[in-house]
C-alpha cells in the first residue's frame, strides 16, 4: 500500500478528531490535479513558440498575458468591464424582481397558481436567445435588449424554483405551528418563505449562470461598449490575444457570482449542517 | 361529584368520502385527567384527536374544548431553521423572542445544553423531548399526545414515559394519549379507552397510584386486547 503526499497530509487532522467541518476546509487542495492544466499550457505556449499554432488562429499564453496587462493598463479593459457588469447588474434585479414576484403569488394563492403558471411554463420552453431580432426591433440596439435579455434569463430558473419551493413546503409543519396558534401570515413568514429558501438559491445560481451568458450573446451580437464590444472589436484586427483576455474575464465573472451565491447558501442554511 | 371537563365530545361523526372513520362518538376528559385513547392504526384515533386540536372543523356533532390546547405529534416538527430554543417558545406571543422562558423549559426536559443547537443535530428522542417542551411552555389545559413516543427506540421509550408522568404531576394538564401501544396505556393514564371501528367500544379506569409497573394491571391488559381483538399468549 502506498501513501501519496497528500494522504499523509490529510492524516494528522483525522486523527485529532476535530469536528469534520472543519477538517474538511483546513485540509490541502490536492496539487495533482494541477498537473495536467498546467502541462496543457505548456503545450501551448510551445505550439505557439514553434509557429505550429499561428497567432491569427490562437495567441500565446504569454502574449496573452500581455494583452491583458496592456489593455488593463489603458483602461480599456476597465470600461468594459464597467460596461458589461452594469448590464448584468440591472437584468438581474429586474428579472430577479419579477420572478420573486410571480412565484411567490403563484405559489401562495391557487388563483395565482392558475393563471401566473400556465403561460410562465410555455414561455420558458421558447429559446430566449432566439428572441433575440425582436427586441432588437421592439428596443433597438442600445442598452435596453441588452438587459431585457439578461432579465429573461434571469426570471424563469428563479421562478421555477421560488414556485416549487413554496409549493413542496411540508404540511405536516404546517399543520404544527397551526395547532401552536400561528395566524395565515405568522405561517407565511415563519414557515412557508423559510422553506422555500434553500431551492431559491438553487435558482439564484442557476440563474446568475443564465445571465453571464445572455448578457455574452446579446454583447456579441450588437454593441459599441462592454466586453462583448471588447471582443468582437478585436476580432476586426485579427487579436485573439485580446479575445482570450475578454473569454477569461468573462470565465472569472462567472465564477466570482458562483461563489458569492455558495457564500450566501453557506450563511443562510447554516440549520441545514453537512 | 361533578367533574370539571376541558373537554367534550358529544355525537361526533367523521367522514372522508364515504368512508365514516368516526361514528357518534361520545368522550369526556375532565381537568388533570389523563386518558390513553388506544386502537389499531386506521381505527380514527389520530382523526379524533386532530379535530381536538382544531386541526379538521368539517365534522358533524360537536367537539368543545375549553382552555388553551397543545399538540405534541408522532414527528417531533421543529422548524429547522429555528434554533432549539426558539422552537421552544413557537407558541407564545412573541414566537420565538422569550429565551429565559425556553431555558426554563428545557431544563424541565433535560436538555439545558441544547438551547443553541440547531433541531437537525438533535437524536430522535431529544427532538420529542423538544416538541414536547414546545407543548408544555404554553400551560395548556389539554394536552394532546399523537403516539409520541412510537418511533423511538425501546429504551428512550421507557425514559420518555416517566419524563411524560413527571410533567404530567408537575403542570397537571388534562391529558390525550393517542396510541397502540397497551403497556404504554396502562402504565400512564387515569382511564384506557379503546376506539374499534370508529367508536368507542370499551373503558377501563384504572386505580390512580403511581409510579407503576408492567405487572400492575394484568387483569386490564387481558381485558383491553380482548377489546382490541388480539389474544395476548404472554398472559393467558
Amino acid at each position: 500500500m502506498s501513501l501519496s503526499a497528500t494522504d499523509v497530509l490529510a492524516r494528522p487532522e483525522e486523527v485529532t478528531g476535530s469536528p469534520p467541518r472543519a477538517a474538511r476546509r483546513r485540509r490541502l487542495p490536492d496539487l495533482r490535479r494541477w498537473i495536467s492544466p498546467l502541462a496543457l499550457l505548456v503545450l501551448w505556449q510551445v505550439a505557439s513558440s514553434t509557429g505550429v499554432l499561428p497567432p491569427d488562429k490562437l495567441s500565446s499564453p504569454w502574449t496573452v498575458l500581455q494583452a491583458g496587462i496592456e489593455t488593463a493598463r489603458s483602461g480599456e479593459l476597465g470600461d468594459a468591464f464597467a460596461v458589461s457588469i452594469v448590464r448584468v447588474g440591472l437584468g438581474f434585479l429586474v428579472g430577479a424582481a419579477v420572478a420573486l414576484v410571480l412565484g411567490v403569488v403563484a405559489g401562495l394563492s391557487r388563483w395565482g397558481g392558475v393563471l401566473i403558471d400556465p403561460p410562465v411554463q410555455m414561455l420558458r420552453t421558447l429559446p430566449f436567445l432566439g428572441l433575440i431580432p425582436l427586441f432588437i426591433l421592439w428596443f433597438g440596439i442600445g442598452e435596453e435588449p441588452k438587459i431585457v435579455l439578461v432579465a429573461l434569463g434571469v426570471a424563469f430558473p428563479l421562478y421555477l424554483n421560488v414556485y416549487s419551493g413554496i409549493r413542496n413546503v411540508d404540511d405536516h409543519l404546517v399543520e404544527a405551528t397551526t395547532a401552536l396558534g400561528f395566524t395565515r401570515w405568522e405561517r407565511l413568514v415563519h414557515v412557508v418563505l423559510p422553506a422555500a429558501v434553500p431551492q431559491t438559491l438553487v435558482g439564484l445560481r442557476q440563474s446568475l449562470g443564465v445571465a453571464w451568458l445572455a448578457l455574452i450573446v446579446g454583447e456579441t451580437v450588437n454593441a459599441d461598449a462592454g466586453l462583448g464590444y471588447l471582443i468582437t472589436n478585436a476580432r476586426e484586427f485579427l487579436r485573439t490575444d485580446v479575445i482570450v483576455v475578454g473569454l477569461i474575464v468573462y470565465a472569472a465573472l462567472g465564477l466570482i457570482t458562483d461563489a458569492l451565491v455558495r457564500l450566501i447558501e453557506r450563511r443562510a442554511l447554516r440549520w441545514r449542517g453537512n | 361529584m361533578a367533574r370539571e371537563l376541558i373537554a367534550r365530545v358529544h355525537g361526533l361523526t367523521k367522514r372522508f368520502g364515504d368512508r365514516t372513520v368516526l361514528s357518534d362518538v361520545d368522550l369526556e376528559i375532565a381537568k388533570g385527567e389523563f386518558v390513553a385513547l388506544l386502537g389499531r392504526s386506521g381505527s380514527g384515533k389520530s382523526t379524533l384527536l386532530r379535530i381536538l386540536a382544531g386541526l379538521d372543523a368539517e365534522v358533524e356533532g360537536e367537539a368543545e374544548v375549553t382552555g388553551t390546547v397543545s399538540v405534541a405529534f408522532q414527528q417531533p416538527r421543529l422548524l429547522p431553521w429555528r434554533k432549539v430554543w426558539r422552537n421552544v417558545v413557537l407558541g407564545l406571543p412573541g414566537r420565538g423572542r422569550d429565551r429565559e422562558v425556553a431555558t426554563r423549559a428545557l431544563a424541565e426536559v433535560r436538555l439545558d445544553g441544547h438551547a443553541d443547537a440547531w433541531p437537525r443535530t438533535l437524536s430522535g428522542g431529544e427532538a420529542q423531548r423538544v416538541s414536547l417542551a414546545r407543548a408544555l411552555v404554553r400551560e395548556p389545559d389539554l394536552l394532546l399526545l399523537d403516539e409520541p413516543f412510537g418511533a423511538l427506540d425501546a429504551l428512550t421509550r421507557l425514559a420518555m414515559h416517566r419524563l411524560v408522568e413527571d410533567l404530567w404531576n408537575e403542570h397537571q394538564p388534562g391529558v390525550l394519549l393517542v396510541t397502540h401501544d397497551v403497556d404504554e396505556a396502562l402504565l400512564l393514564a387515569d382511564r384506557v379507552l379503546v376506539l374499534g371501528e370508529g367508536d368507542i367500544v370499551a373503558e377501563h379506569q384504572l386505580a390512580a397510584a403511581r409510579p407503576r409497573t408492567l405487572s400492575d394491571h394484568l387483569d386490564v391488559r387481558a381485558k383491553v386486547l380482548a377489546d382490541l381483538g388480539a389474544s395476548d399468549h404472554a398472559t393467558a
